[in-house]
C-alpha cells in the first residue's frame, strides 16, 4: 500500500474515527484503525465491537492495499505533523510496519493483519430515511440528558426511537428516561420510516453521532434493522448495534390530567433555582417549590450550611401546593426549553410533573418530585 | 478489584454460628491458558507481558516451583525460570468463566462476595439446596466448577471469613479444608504473622520488631497495646488472633475508590511529560464517574519511582469533585507541589475516594412507575 493524503483531511477523519477506540483494550486489534487505500480514496475504520465508524477521503493512491495501526498513536502523529503537509503512508505486505512520511519526519508503526479486524456485519437494513442534520441534533440534544446510566436496567441506557402519533399526523419520536425524569420529542415522520421497528440506540452511539454533526444544513441518512442502525453523514458512516431489550411502556407515566398550571419565565426560573441550590450539599439536592396565587417561593435548607429562599412572580391560579425537586434535574430540564416561557403542569407532591415549552414545539418532559 | 454494586447490602444475619466458604481458583489465569492450549500443559507458564516492563499476572504451578509469583516483574521471573513461557492475558475469557462460576455459587446462596474474578466468599449458613454440611456444599461446588469449566478450585470452610480464607490455602491446589470452631484458636496460634490475611510485609516486619512472631504472640498482647501500635487494625488483629472475625459476607460490596494508573515504557523526569501522562488517567477516572454517577471528594496522586519506591499525595475537597477539569487541576497541583521529584517516575496513578453516590437524595427521590 502506498498513498499520499493531505494532513488536514487525514487529521479531521482520524479525529472522527479514533474516538471510537477505547484507550485500553484487552483485544489488541480493537486498538487499531483499519486503513484501506483503493480507487483514489483512503478509508479509515475503527470499532469497539458495538459501534464502528468508517470515513472515506480523497487521496492519491500509488499502490492499493490495506493494513491496521494503533489508532491513538497514529492520530497523535498526524496531529503533530506540520499544517499543510502531504503525508505519505506506505506499508509493505511482508514487513509488519507502516511508514508515515511528511517533510523530514518519518515514523514507522507496527501493524496487525487487516484480516483480524472485526466487521460488525451489518446485514440487511430494512428501513431507510433521511433527516436534516439539525433535526437529528435536536432529537439527541433534547433527550440525551435523561438517558439512564444504571446498568441493571440496560434497556434504558439509550434513546428509544420509534414511529408514533396518529395515521394523519405520524411522528418519529425519541424518548429517554432514567426512572426519575423522562424526555420525549416528536418530529414529522420522514418518508421511508413508516413501519420501522422501535429501536434503542445506545448512549455511546448517540454521543458519537452528536459529535459528528458539523454542518446543520446537511442531510443524514438513517438505515435500520431489528439489530443495527447506520447513520451516514457525508463521507462518514457510523454503524452501531442496538440495545437488545424492550423499552417500557412510557406512555402511562406521562401525566394527562395534571390540573395545576404554572407558567414561568424560563430564564428567571433557571437563575433562581441555580442561586438557591448553591447552598445544597452533594447528598441533598432538593429544592422546595411553594406555590400560591401568582407567587412561587423556592427554598433550600441544608442542615450543614444554612438556607436560601427566593420569590418569583408567576402565573399560577390553582390551590396552594408545596412540592420538592432535585435542583439538578430542574436545571437539566430548564436547559431543554427552547422558548422563553415554560409551562409546568402539576398534580400533587408525589406525582409526576409535566414540563413543556409554552409553544409546545413537539417536546415534553416529565419529572418525578422528591420528598421534602 | 472491587465490584460495582448498588448501595443496598445483603448482609447475613449474625446471630448464630455461621458457615462460610472461601473458594479460590487454582492459578486461575494460567490454568485457563493451559486448558485452552494443550501445548502449555505441564510447562511453566506466566500470564502477563513479557516485555521489559511487564509483570506476571499469574503463574502456573510448574512456574511456581521456580519461585515465579504473581506481581513479580517479568524480567525477574525469566531469570528465576529461563524456560518460562509468557502468554498474553485474555481477560474476556477469564470474565466469562468467572461469570460461570458465580452462577454455580448462586445455586447455593445469594450471599456471595466476589473478591476478584477467581475468588469469593460464600455464606452458606442457610443454603438454597438445604445441604447440611458446608463441606459437602464445597465439594459439590468444586465438582461442578470442574465439570463446567475443566478447572480446579480449592475451598476453605470455616465459621468466619478470616479462617475460611486461611483454610482454602491449606490444601491447595485442588483441595479443601475445614477449620471447625474447636480448631480455630489453635490453628491461628502457630501461624506466623506474615501469613495472616491483611498483614503485609511492612506490618509483619513491625510485629517482628515488637517481638511478635505468631498468632499466639499476638493473642498475648492487650487490646490497648495493639490499638496503640496499629490503630484500628490493632482491634482486628486482637480478635483474629482468637479466631474471631465478625465481618459479614457482603453480597454487594460498595466501591470505595475509582482509580487508574499506568506504567511507562520509559521513566519520566519532565514535569510536562508527567502532566501529559496524567491526562488519560484523569479521562478514565472521570469516564467512570460519568458512567456510574459516583462522585468523590478526595483526589490521590500515586507515584512509583524507578526504584519501585512509592509516594502518594492526597487532597480532600470540601465537596465532591464535580467535573473533569477540577479533577485534572487537583491532580496536577498535587504533582506540582511534589516537584522536584527525587527520582525518575515509572508509574503514575490518579484515584478518587470518599465516594458519594446519590446518597440521601436517593432516599427521597420518587421513581417514575416505569
Amino acid at each position: 500500500m502506498k498513498v499520499t493524503v493531505e494532513r488536514a483531511q487525514l487529521l479531521k477523519s482520524l479525529s472522527h474515527v479514533h474516538r471510537v477506540v477505547e484507550r485500553r483494550n484487552t483485544i489488541p486489534i480493537l486498538g487499531n484503525v483499519l486503513i484501506r487505500a483503493e480507487n483514489a480514496r483512503l478509508s479509515l475504520k475503527a470499532t469497539d465491537l458495538d459501534l464502528e465508524v468508517t470515513e472515506t477521503l480523497a487521496a492519491e493512491v500509488g499502490t492499493a492495499g490495506s493494513t491496521t495501526v494503533p489508532a491513538h498513536m497514529f492520530y497523535d502523529i498526524v496531529r503533530k505533523l506540520p499544517d499543510g503537509s502531504q503525508i505519505v503512508l506506505e506499508a509493505d505486505g511482508d514487513r509488519s510496519v507502516m511508514a508515515i512520511r511528511a517533510g523530514r519526519s518519518r515514523f514507522t508503526l507496527q501493524t496487525l493483519p487487516e484480516n483480524d479486524f472485526p466487521d460488525l456485519a451489518a446485514g440487511e437494513m430494512t428501513h431507510s430515511f433521511a433527516l436534516p442534520a439539525s433535526d437529528v441534533k435536536r432529537l439527541i440534544d433534547r433527550t440525551q440528558f435523561a438517558i439512564s446510566t444504571e446498568e441493571t436496567r440496560y434497556y434504558l441506557n439509550g434513546i428509544y426511537l420509534h414511529a408514533a402519533g396518529t395515521a394523519t399526523a405520524a411522528t418519529l419520536r425519541a424518548v429517554a428516561t432514567d426512572g426519575h425524569r423522562l424526555a420525549q420529542i416528536d418530529l414529522k415522520l420522514p418518508k421511508g420510516a413508516d413501519g420501522m421497528p422501535g429501536v434503542i440506540v445506545p448512549r455511546k452511539t448517540v454521543g458519537e453521532v452528536q459529535r459528528l454533526i458539523e454542518d446543520l444544513e446537511a442531510e443524514i441518512t438513517i438505515e435500520l434493522s431489528q439489530g443495527k442502525i447506520r447513520f451516514t453523514l457525508g463521507n462518514v458512516v457510523l454503524t452501531s448495534k442496538l440495545i437488545d431489550g424492550t423499552f417500557p411502556d412510557y406512555g402511562r407515566v406521562i401525566p394527562q390530567n395534571n390540573d395545576k398550571e404554572l407558567v414561568i419565565d424560563k430564564k428567571d426560573f433557571e437563575n433562581a433555582v441555580d442561586r438557591v441550590s448553591t447552598i445544597s450539599s452533594e447528598r441533598g439536592r432538593a429544592v422546595k417549590l411553594a406555590l400560591s396565587a401568582g407567587k412561587l417561593v423556592l427554598s433550600v435548607t441544608n442542615p450543614d450550611s444554612g438556607s436560601a429562599t427566593e420569590e418569583l412572580e408567576v402565573e399560577y391560579a390553582s390551590d396552594a401546593l408545596d412540592i420538592g425537586f432535585n435542583s439538578r434535574y430542574l436545571l437539566d430540564i430548564a436547559a431543554q426549553i427552547e422558548g422563553e416561557v415554560a409551562v409546568l403542569r402539576l398534580a400533587d407532591p408525589g406525582s409526576p410533573t409535566l414540563v413543556q415549552d409554552k409553544d409546545a414545539k413537539g417536546a415534553l418532559y416529565v419529572l418525578m418530585p422528591m420528598r421534602v | 478489584m472491587e465490584t460495582d454494586g448498588p448501595v443496598t447490602d445483603d448482609v447475613a444475619p449474625e446471630t448464630r454460628q455461621r458457615k462460610i466458604i472461601h473458594i479460590d481458583m487454582d492459578a486461575f489465569y494460567a490454568s485457563v491458558e493451559q486448558r485452552d492450549n494443550p501445548e502449555l500443559r505441564g510447562k511453566p507458564v506466566a500470564v502477563g507481558g513479557s516485555r521489559e516492563r511487564g509483570v506476571v499476572a499469574a503463574a502456573s504451578y510448574e512456574a511456581r516451583k521456580f519461585g515465579v509469583r504473581s506481581a513479580m516483574p517479568s524480567v525477574t521471573a525469566k531469570r528465576q525460570c529461563p524456560d518460562l513461557i509468557f502468554v498474553k492475558p485474555r481477560f474476556e475469557v477469564y470474565k466469562t468463566i468467572s461469570q460461570q462460576i458465580r452462577e454455580i455459587f448462586a445455586e447455593h446462596t445469594p450471599i456471595v462476595e466476589p473478591l476478584s474474578l477467581d475468588e469469593a466468599y460464600l455464606d452458606v449458613t442457610e443454603n438454597l439446596q438445604g445441604i447440611r454440611l458446608a463441606r459437602d456444599i464445597a465439594l459439590t461446588i468444586r465438582a461442578k466448577i470442574k465439570d463446567e469449566t475443566g478447572l480446579n478450585a480449592s475451598a476453605g470452610i470455616s465459621y468466619n471469613k478470616f479462617l475460611a480464607k486461611l483454610a482454602s490455602d491449606h490444601r491447595k491446589p485442588n483441595g479443601q479444608y475445614v477449620i471447625s470452631p474447636e480448631m480455630g484458636p489453635a490453628f491461628v496460634e502457630t501461624l506466623p504473622v506474615a501469613k495472616f490475611h491483611g498483614i503485609g510485609p511492612a506490618t509483619a516486619a513491625k510485629f517482628n520488631t515488637l517481638g511478635i512472631q505468631t498468632g499466639l504472640d499476638i493473642r498475648n498482647q492487650s487490646l490497648t497495646f495493639l490499638a496503640a501500635h496499629f490503630g484500628k487494625a490493632g482491634t482486628y488483629y486482637y480478635w483474629i488472633s482468637r479466631g474471631i472475625d465478625e465481618r459479614p459476607v457482603r453480597a454487594n460490596r460498595i466501591r470505595k475508590s475509582i482509580g487508574a494508573e499506568n506504567t511507562f515504557f520509559d521513566d519520566l523526569t519532565e514535569f510536562n511529560a508527567m502532566v501529559a501522562a496524567l491526562q488519560p488517567l484523569v479521562d478514565k477516572v472521570w469516564q467512570h464517574c460519568a458512567n456510574t454517577g459516583n462522585r468523590g471528594r478526595t483526589v490521590t496522586l500515586k507515584v512509583k519511582f524507578a526504584d519501585f519506591g512509592i509516594m502518594s499525595r492526597s487532597q480532600s475537597m470540601p465537596t465532591a469533585v464535580s467535573n473533569r477539569g477540577e479533577l485534572e487541576r487537583v491532580a496536577i497541583s498535587l504533582l506540582e507541589r511534589s516537584m522536584p521529584l527525587p527520582k525518575a517516575v515509572r508509574l503514575l496513578g490518579v484515584s478518587l475516594s470518599t465516594l458519594q453516590t446519590n446518597g440521601d437524595d436517593a432516599q427521597s427521590q420518587f421513581q417514575l412507575p416505569i
